[in-house]
């Protein structure tokens, strides 16, 4: 099974090659992407339902407040997903987003921040794991997607960094 | 790290229980000269341990030091692969740092890191976890399962669950558990557990699982801050505890729940996690970073996620908070 985020690059590939067309089929799942060439519209159409989804999301209020909070993230997403140099860190899981060790320290990282691939961007936490999240490539943080404190949804963006 | 010959030497006297081990046979079974047999006897003694020696019988423990270095805790030790692997430090800034480089390094899944002391010892959100020398067990574990990252939180209640089933094993005592993992005897914290994740990507590499448990403090051992919210099991029970029993009781308790949770998933420890659990039905408040839950606690999702049910009939998920039981 593709994840949101994996499905999403694959949006930005087709949307970028010629082809008009694109199906993807593995263990029971199977995505169907149609372009509109006139509008350069993408319609994703998941013709078969899926039986396991790897996202862990509990039909929970604790979520529904969150999503009130993402489509705002995923429109600043949206505007610079043109530049290539642009890269997502997302969180792996579900779980309380922390900006840096503890209360009475400095964030790890704030806008502008120059960051290694191993560098620490923040620490997602769920029942007291503690996930120190690398940023993956080396760049500059260009925007923070996410407040101190906040639930995070499994894949969702984080940050935005501007990669070397 | 302990030697190969100890290792096998200790695991002999572990399975002749009360009978005596001849000098030939535990050279045969450890693989080394009948010299380098007395040797290693010789330097157990200086650790602390005495031996009963009947001429034509042979050797037999008939006491182990009250410290927890590898050769305590191994004799005894019945798992199959929790705790086989013993890393033991006097003095220590915090174990699971140490366990983080022996993870990079590859170490093997159940590696333990224990110390008699930790300066930097931590807990939530790095406050400070009061770990003083010989008198609790301050060690952190690590696992290597293969496991979607989103389901590793799941681990920490299983080591709730383990370590609880450890305590009531070997002191009779019923502790009880506050959401997610902390662990409490009469609304005193006994045990604080605190698990990192080492990952690449979205693959485990490691699990790493810090566990403090308060044995043998006495009352006066503590600081004043946390005189009134935490307690020993020596307080509760009045007796001396040997760490090292009690290590080898946490280590068999976990590898089987792990193993079930494995082969089973959540459902089976969620059962036993509710059935230790505190705070369930109670009126609590979990304090979050970005601010107050107060209402009823109904219990845990099928991921381990607390469930509060506020005074408006609303129902929020919890994933990270210090609960607050009002009694």
């Amino acid at each position: 099974m593709l994840k949101v985020q994996e499905i999403r690059e694959l949006i930005k590939l087709v949307d970028q090659s010629s082809i008009d067309e694109f199906t993807y089929e593995s263990e029971g799942s199977k995505i169907k992407m149609k372009k509109k060439v006139q509008g350069q519209q993408v319609v994703v159409e998941p013709v078969q339902a899926v039986s396991e989804t790897p996202k862990p999301a509990p039909p929970s209020p604790t979520t529904s407040v969150i999503k009130k909070e993402e489509p705002k993230q995923e429109v600043k997403h949206e505007e610079v997903q043109e530049d290539t140099n642009l890269h997502k860190i997302t969180s792996p899981m579900v779980g309380t987003f922390y900006q840096s060790p503890s209360p009475d320290k400095d964030a790890y990282v704030k806008t502008g921040s120059k960051v290694s691939k191993d560098s620490i961007v923040c620490i997602v936490e769920a029942m007291k794991l503690f996930n120190e999240i690398e940023a993956e490539v080396n760049g500059e943080i260009i925007e923070v997607l996410v407040k101190d404190g906040q639930l995070v949804e499994y894949g969702q963006p984080l940050f935005l960094v501007k990669s070397e | 790290m302990q030697s190969e010959i100890r290792k096998r030497l200790i695991e002999a006297f572990t399975n002749a229980g009360q009978e005596y081990l001849s000098g030939q046979y535990l050279a045969e079974t450890a693989g080394c000269s009948r010299t380098a047999i007395w040797k290693h006897i010789e330097e157990l003694r200086k650790e602390g341990f005495l031996f009963e020696a009947v001429k034509k019988k042979g050797y037999k423990i008939v006491h182990a030091p009250e410290n927890v270095t590898a050769d305590e805790i191994s004799f005894g030790l019945k798992t199959e692969f929790m705790g086989r692997s013993i890393h033991y430090e006097e003095k220590v800034d915090s174990t699971q740092k140490i366990a983080h480089r022996l993870a990079t390094d590859g170490a093997v899944e159940g590696t333990v890191v224990v110390a008699e002391e930790q300066t930097l010892g931590r807990g939530r959100l790095d406050r400070r976890w009061h770990s003083p020398k010989y008198t609790g067990i301050w060690m952190s574990i690590i696992l290597k399962p293969n496991l979607p990252m989103h389901k590793a939180p799941q681990l920490t209640l299983v080591t709730a669950v383990a370590v609880v089933q450890a305590i009531e094993d070997v002191t009779g005592l019923l502790p009880q558990i506050k959401w997610p993992n902390d662990i409490l005897i009469d609304g005193k914290k006994v045990t604080g557990i605190l698990t990192e994740l080492q990952a690449d990507a979205d693959r485990i590499n490691a699990i790493i699982i810090g566990i403090g448990i308060n044995v043998n403090q006495k009352l006066e051992d503590f600081p004043e801050d946390i005189l009134h919210t935490a307690t020993s099991l020596s307080v509760e029970t009045g007796q001396v505890i040997s760490r090292a029993g009690l290590m080898q009781a946490v280590f068999a308790r976990l590898e089987k729940l792990y193993l079930t949770y494995l082969k089973d998933g959540f459902y089976p420890i969620k059962l036993l996690w509710e059935g230790y659990a505190l705070s369930i039905g109670k009126e609590i408040i979990a304090r979050t970073v970005t601010g107050d839950i107060a209402g009823k606690a109904l219990g845990i999702t099928e991921d381990g996620v607390l469930k509060i049910q506020q005074e408006d009939g609303e129902i929020r998920h919890v994933y990270s908070a210090d609960i607050i039981i009002n009694e």
